[in-house]
């Protein structure tokens, strides 16, 4: 099945997209606090140097999320 | 109005990286203290303010939030003592600090206390940094829009400090309650958040809307509901299927669409293109492969400072209270109040001090890096190796802090959400080799290896670091297989961009820390020195005389003078309380190679393992009366100190003539010191942040029960010479 969105782990580093949605609604209400909306620009900064999370840039605010935390950002094609 | 007499209180909220503390610190300077009082939970920082007229309030600093639907305990915090008028804490008014070169991410949580209705002023913070980026900000549009005052400030340099003060004052002289109550909205709620608020302020007696709608979202844990309250409002989140995270998401998007455009008219933002500083240090900071490397490079260099530090200032305190000791011995007369002093107040702060500037080092440079936005770099790089022990990245802060002291690392655990990942953290951070454990063995290594290179030494010092780390980690990683949860865990943290530490900052954690140290420790360390003299020179009816009289018809003539002294002394101190205490437990403790000089020492420090030291200086001392005069040279280096305790062990000997400080006996201790639960301090900060008994209890259990069973181990491998 093809998918209409792609997450910030298929991003290449210092790749930006715009978010679209935020799915999970129990890390929805934290990452919306924080910063991470649908409209926003986000960008890949790099990976975690042992993997497993990604250091992003939203709207110059700079977070660390998890894959899964990331993985629930949808971002535009 | 607040009650006649009764100080206003303030609150200070505000996003965390919002340079909230940088303000708190510039209102208050040294009037400040962390709240501990009865029948409240938590603990808050607290401060006096002294406005320009005279009037006096409580500004109390709330923890960093971004929104009122927290998901960590100290977040939620601030929903509990907004929420709960009844509350210790609830403010007569806010002020709120938002960092002005992100305002379009800082006002959600602003937006949210405007709702509460209190009233409120908005400072806008940083105006430093937004005058070096060419921010400009019109202040007087967002006055129009809110109704509140607004000031730009800066943390930093103290900027409109004393303006924010005298706004302050006339929000709260003006009308302190004028708005309470009021129905002017920021966010206006929807069909169904409306009739839950209807029902809820049908049910209970709540004035404020969006108070009645945290009520209902957050009923499930605020800590004020009563059961029948709770059980009310449970019913109506069901009977109108109030989907509690959904219309969190809904309300928070719909603010943000509400004040961005505010925020767009009242900014004015010069377009910027290229990295910042903060990208290129991240750059190397970060990496891959770098990043790591520099956090390994920075710990040793951290712990390096801390051991070499010990070179000049442990030779310091030592001296200044040997002068006391002999002064106090040469100037005051022979009687029960000189030796109490010289024998047993002395010798035990003695313990205490030696570390005070070992403790004030660790915490100034954990406290740099924190300021610096290195801390949230290691949480970064180190949650996948802290969640494969069960932990989250935040936990690294933790065990570094723990190196320092377990109390404020466990603290700080707070950040954590997930209550699993938080309680391991809380449960193996005092595995961490914390400076009270820095004197003993600096005590204890010499005594083990007398022979040994001094670099062997220094080997060993450094390995029992790592043990502590290895046995924390060890740990975490059996309590991950045990423990079950089903909390949400968390990373998602903000790396805030790095700036110079805010001196003012730093000295005052610095400051803060060390004083309550010192009277935490100070406070047991010298009630169980006085203990110890008076068990120690006290007995069973007759038995200290007895054996006195003893001694000296058994070997009168065959012993010099001192010599003979020196064996009343020990005959003594065998006969009295203190004596027979040790010598009950005696049984317990020589599996592991120890003796009842060694028991009463371990003993004591189950309430603080610094006063192992101190313990050892008063036994020695009760003993030998004549080795104190032996002056000791002050250019030493770390191992080469303590040589008259360290003498004093070397030479002791079990009734069968065996020496008992052997390498088996000194490794063994070791073992038993970086293991044990030896800190009532840290059971008494354990029981305040899981909310019972049961898992300090726990703690104790497990970690003595662990320090036995392998100092047992090492005595019974290890050769006895």
């Amino acid at each position: 099945m093809q998918r209409r969105y792609r997450t910030i782990a298929d991003l290449k580093q210092h790749e930006s997209a715009l978010a679209i949605a935020v799915t999970d609604p129990a890390l929805a209400g934290k990452l919306t606090a924080m910063g991470v909306l649908p409209g926003t620009l986000i960008e890949l900064v790099r990976p975690a140097p042992f993997g497993n999370a990604f250091y992003i840039k939203v709207d110059g605010i700079r977070l660390a999320l998890r894959e899964e935390e990331a993985a629930c950002i949808l971002l535009e094609l | 109005m607040s009650d006649s007499g009764k100080p206003l209180k303030i609150a200070l909220l505000g996003n965390p990286n919002s340079g909230k503390s940088t303000v708190f610190n510039q209102l208050t300077g040294l009037r400040q203290k962390t709240g501990n009082f009865p029948g409240v939970t938590v603990d808050v920082k607290e401060g006096r303010l002294r406005f320009p007229s005279g009037l006096e309030a409580r500004l109390i600093d709330l923890p960093g939030t971004y929104s009122l639907y927290p998901t960590s305990s100290d977040e939620k915090i601030v929903t509990a003592v907004l929420t709960n008028p009844a509350d210790p804490f609830y403010p007569d008014a806010l002020v709120y600090i938002a960092d002005v070169t992100h305002l379009d991410k800082h006002m959600l949580l602003f937006t949210q206390l405007l709702d509460l209705g209190l009233p409120l002023l908005l400072a806008l913070n940083m105006s430093d940094s937004a005058a070096e980026q060419g921010i400009k900000v019109n202040t007087a549009r967002l006055v129009a829009q809110f109704r509140i005052p607004v000031i730009s400030i800066s943390g930093r340099t103290g900027e409109n400090i004393q303006k924010l003060l005298h706004e302050l004052e006339k929000l709260i002289r003006n009308e302190p309650d004028a708005s309470a109550g009021s129905e002017m909205v920021f966010y206006p709620l929807r069909e169904q958040e409306k009739q839950v608020v209807d029902a809820v302020r049908h049910n209970l007696p709540i004035g404020n809307a969006y108070c009645a709608l945290l009520l209902a979202h957050h009923h499930g844990w605020l800590p004020f509901l009563k059961k029948q309250e709770r059980e009310t409002l449970s019913a109506i989140v069901e009977t109108k299927d109030f989907q509690s995270l959904r219309a969190q998401v809904d309300e928070t998007l719909d603010r943000y669409d509400r004040f961005t455009p505010i925020v767009r008219k009242t900014i004015q933002q010069p377009f910027v293109s290229g990295g910042t500083a903060t990208d290129h240090i991240d750059a190397v900071l970060t990496h891959r492969l770098f990043g790591p490397l520099i956090f390994f490079g920075v710990m040793l260099m951290v712990f390096m400072a801390i051991f070499f530090g010990y070179d000049t200032t442990g030779g310091w305190v030592e001296n200044a209270t040997g002068v006391l000791v002999d002064a106090v011995g040469n100037n005051m007369t022979d009687n029960w109040f000189s030796s109490l002093l010289v024998k047993g107040v002395l010798p035990g702060l003695q313990g205490v001090l030696v570390f005070v500037p070992q403790i004030a080092l660790l915490f100034l440079l954990i406290s740099i890096l924190e300021e610096v936005g290195y801390m949230a770099r290691a949480v970064f790089i180190f949650d996948k190796t802290m969640r494969r022990f069960g932990m989250n990245g935040r936990s690294i802060v933790a065990l570094i802090g723990g190196g320092a002291c377990a109390v404020p690392a466990i603290m700080g655990t707070r950040t954590i959400s997930n209550w699993k990942e938080r309680l391991i953290t809380v449960m193996v951070t005092p595995f961490i080799s914390c400076s009270a454990r820095i004197p003993v063995y600096l005590v204890l290594i010499p005594v083990a290896l007398p022979l040994s290179t001094w670099w062997t030494k220094a080997l060993i010092f450094g390995g029992m670091y790592f043990f502590g780390l290895g046995a924390a980690l060890g740990a975490a990683y059996v309590f991950k297989k045990i423990l079950r949860t089903s909390d949400p865990s968390f990373l998602a943290l903000e790396l805030p961009e790095y700036r110079m530490p805010h001196w003012k900052n730093v000295w005052l954690t610095v400051w803060e820390k060390v004083k309550a140290f010192v009277a935490g420790a100070g406070k047991i360390i010298f009630m169980i020195s006085i203990a110890l003299w008076i068990l120690g020179n006290s007995g069973p009816e007759g038995a200290l005389d007895n054996a006195e009289s003893r001694v000296r018809t058994e070997m009168s003539g065959s012993l010099t003078p001192e010599e003979l002294n020196d064996r009343v002394a020990a005959k003594r101190l065998e006969a009295s309380y203190a004596g027979i205490i040790g010598k009950g437990i005696e049984p317990a403790i020589r599996p592991l190679g120890y003796d009842w000089k060694i028991g009463i020492a371990l003993l004591s420090s189950f309430a603080a393992r610094e006063v192992f030291n101190g313990t050892m200086y008063t036994i020695y001392s009760l003993e030998s009366v004549g080795a104190r005069e032996e002056v000791e040279a002050s250019n030493q280096r770390p191992f080469e100190r303590y040589g008259r305790l360290r003498r004093q062990m070397t030479d002791d000997r079990f009734e069968n003539g065996d020496r008992v400080y052997t390498l088996a006996t000194g490794i063994s201790l070791l073992v038993f010191y970086a293991l044990a639960m030896q800190c009532m301090s840290t059971l008494a900060v354990v029981r305040r942040e899981t909310g019972n008994w049961k898992w300090p209890i726990f703690q104790f259990l497990f970690m003595s029960g662990l320090a036995y069973f392998f100092a047992w181990l090492v005595y019974t491998l290890l050769p006895k010479v």
